[in-house]
């Protein structure tokens, strides 16, 4: 029998459905891709053709809500032209936006960050949509309006993206009501962010030869 | 700026006492914490508060903090000094350092003839201070809590906050249904932070239990830490906003703004948006004699009936917590901490009530033996006299009647003095609740006489009085 695209698709999006509510129910680690196979009408081996770990299937959903969320951000309200967002407050808002469409995904999330998101993992390793280039270059993005100049350099979204995933473990593992301390953790670790980004930077100049 | 020095002498407690001590290293350690900008650590933002008012604050708490264990013999006091260093890391470390300097600013606000006027005017203003949380930020607050952006939720909310409280802000806002609130909300986080840095606080302030009065002391910061877990609840303060609402009648002249509380949860809180002025800005409008005394009357007469028909405490009095409206009304807000007097307590009051009241001696000295576990040991003469001046300087108002002129510099005067000398001699032996009491009989005083009001008391109160039910048929007052 041939496999069309549009089965293809069908059975990838099944899998995805069947695993995301798996995932809610029995936790991430109780959930076995056997489980997830057989849950959507699958053959155990036949999942493995569509996503080589429980891992990457977590973070093909982590990383579609995280798509879904970057272009609700973007299509959004136009600003208040009379009263413009400061660096600190878009940049809150875009990660804020995020964190809602990760929500249902918040418990596992440590899953995924131990691999995909981690700073040492690299963007080409899987075909998958990489999370971390599409919120990078969003943050370019809202930087560069900001600065008016060619947007931040590799290290500043280096810095950045350490700070993000930081504020991402310390939210899958908040117990505070309606994680209000991540929403604190944010709020300051953008403030930190900013506040380097603006700091004047160490000149690399050689210093001046004396004599 | 103001130097250290400067501001130690514009402390009310510093007297000679800080001056006569060998430099030693609390002192350093105390002005190099004074010196630097707003202990508020990772909360860089909130230092948009300025550092002046939380310096002051952070000073005299420091000093009311250590005050506590000046009677402790030397090596005792060095060990303790120890234990204060880290307390001080500890407290330098506090992220809600913001809230209990600001109080402490307060409470300094309502010494005018104290603290020169520039002090007294930047500690006014913390009551209406800029906003320490952005929108973004205040966004998914209402989102986290009402369960809905603010645009879905309110017909509008300003983006600029037109107060700020201790630990939060105020916006205005108009509902979906047209009516114009008013809806605090709270830095995320901070209860919880608050409580953590109480406890470890606590902690470290053992070593404060050499002193004699060690266990009134460690009532009064339980008093703290209560009023402090307390604000940070606004459940709690909806409910009580409630509960004073009800005792008032249109005629009284007196708002209590209305909660709304499908709007309000534990970190929001929303409710009637009152258009007024502040004190200070009522008294820059050089009203007339006749209009103050309006005024002042309405803030006994709020006070009387929520302490005889409510029997609640509006414990921390400041000028904050009134407006003055156009219309002639007078709005109470800011009911973050009221004590409320259970049957003990009550009972407790009303004993001393009745013999204040009567103007009589005797009836007065016995009342406050009883009051502050005073025995016919000599050594507590001083004490005995300091309270009994202190009383009769509260009470004077009440029994004597006719018209009271609250604007005497040299009477408000002498009741600070008196206040301070007890501060300072540690007599605070007595109820939990005689802190409270004092705090509150003093902002009331302080507050009628900035707004120099001349006035009879005692009918109103005796209006009051009635709604308790209690026998005052053998009074004498004195005239």
């Amino acid at each position: 029998m041939r496999v069309t695209t549009e089965t293809k698709a069908a059975t990838r999006q099944r899998i995805l459905e069947a695993a995301q509510s798996l995932f809610n129910r029995q936790g991430f680690d109780a959930a076995t891709t056997r489980d997830i196979a057989r849950a959507a009408q699958i053959a155990a081996g036949t999942l493995f053709n569509y996503f080589p770990t429980k891992e990457s299937i977590a973070m093909c959903l982590v990383a579609e809500a995280h798509a879904q969320a970057v272009e609700h951000f973007q299509a959004g309200p136009a600003q208040d032209a009379s009263e413009p967002l400061s660096l600190e407050e878009e940049l809150f808002a875009h990660v804020a936006a995020g964190l809602r469409k990760l929500k249902p995904y918040r418990k596992y999330l440590t899953a995924v960050l131990d691999t995909s998101l981690s700073p040492l993992h690299s963007d080409q390793a899987d075909g998958e949509p990489s999370l971390r280039v599409a919120h990078l270059e969003a943050v370019s993005q809202i930087v560069a309006r900001h600065k008016r100049d060619a947007g931040p350099s590799t290290v500043a979204l280096h810095l950045y993206w350490t700070l993000y995933t930081g504020v991402l473990v310390f939210w899958s593992k908040d117990a505070s009501p309606r994680q209000e301390e991540t929403l604190a953790l944010l709020d300051q670790s953008l403030a930190m962010f900013v506040g380097w980004l603006s700091a004047p930077t160490n000149s690399t100049e050689p210093p001046e030869r004396r004599g | 700026m103001p130097s250290v020095a400067e501001l130690m002498d514009a402390l009310p407690e510093s007297g000679g006492e800080l001056a006569g001590r060998p430099p030693g290293p609390l002192p350093e350690l105390l002005e190099d914490w004074a010196l630097r900008p707003v202990p508020v650590g990772a909360f860089r933002r909130l230092r948009v508060l300025g550092t002046l008012q939380a310096e002051v604050g952070a000073a005299y708490l420091f000093l009311w903090l250590r005050g506590w264990f000046k009677d402790a013999e030397e090596n005792k006091r060095l060990l303790a000094e120890t234990h204060w260093r880290s307390a001080l890391r500890v407290l330098d470390s506090m992220s809600f350092l913001r809230g209990a300097a600001m109080k402490a600013g307060q409470m300094l606000a309502n010494f005018p003839d104290i603290v020169p006027q520039a002090f007294v005017e930047t500690l006014e203003r913390l009551h209406f201070e800029s906003p320490p949380m952005h929108w973004s930020l205040l966004k998914e607050m209402v989102h986290n809590e009402l369960g809905h952006d603010p645009e879905d939720r309110f017909a509008s909310l300003d983006k600029r906050a037109f107060a700020a409280a201790s630990i939060g802000q105020v916006h205005r806002a108009t509902l979906t249904t047209g009516e114009e609130v008013a809806v605090k909300i709270q830095y995320p986080g901070i209860a919880r932070t608050i409580r953590q840095d109480i406890r470890n606080l606590f902690f470290f302030m053992l070593p404060a239990r050499l002193s004699r009065d060690w266990e009134s002391t460690k009532e009064q910061f339980e008093d703290l830490r209560i009023r402090l877990e307390r604000e940070t609840d606004y459940v709690l303060e909806a409910a009580m906003l409630q509960r004073v609402r009800s005792l008032f009648r249109e005629d009284d002249g007196i708002v209590v703004p209305r909660v709304y509380p499908e709007y309000s949860t534990e970190r929001v809180l929303t409710m009637d948006y009152l258009q007024g002025l502040t004190l200070d800005e009522f008294v820059a409008t050089n009203p007339s004699q006749e209009l103050r005394n309006q005024f002042a009357r309405q803030i006994l007469r709020a006070w009387y009936r929520m302490l005889y028909a409510g029997r609640l405490f509006y414990a921390d009095i400041h000028p904050g917590n009134f407006l003055f409206l156009d219309d002639g009304r007078l709005g109470l807000i800011d009911f973050g901490f009221v004590l409320e007097l259970d049957d003990t307590l009550w009972e407790q009051f009303r004993k001393i009530d009745r013999p204040q009241t009567t103007g009589r001696r005797e009836d007065r000295l016995a009342a406050m033996k009883e009051w502050h576990g005073i025995g016919d040991d000599p050594a507590d003469g001083e004490r005995m006299r300091l309270i009994e001046q202190l009383c009769d300087w509260f009470w004077r108002c009440r029994y004597c009647g006719g018209e009271f002129d609250f604007g005497d510099e040299a009477d408000f005067r002498r009741g600070v003095d008196l206040m301070l000398q007890i501060g300072r001699k540690r007599y605070s032996r007595g109820p939990a609740c005689s802190l409270v009491i004092a705090r509150q009989t003093f902002g009331i005083r302080s507050i009628l006489y900035r707004l120099k009001a001349k006035i009879d008391v005692r009918p109103l109160a005796e209006e009051d009085i009635r709604l308790t039910g209690w026998d005052r048929s053998d009074y004498a007052f004195r005239d």
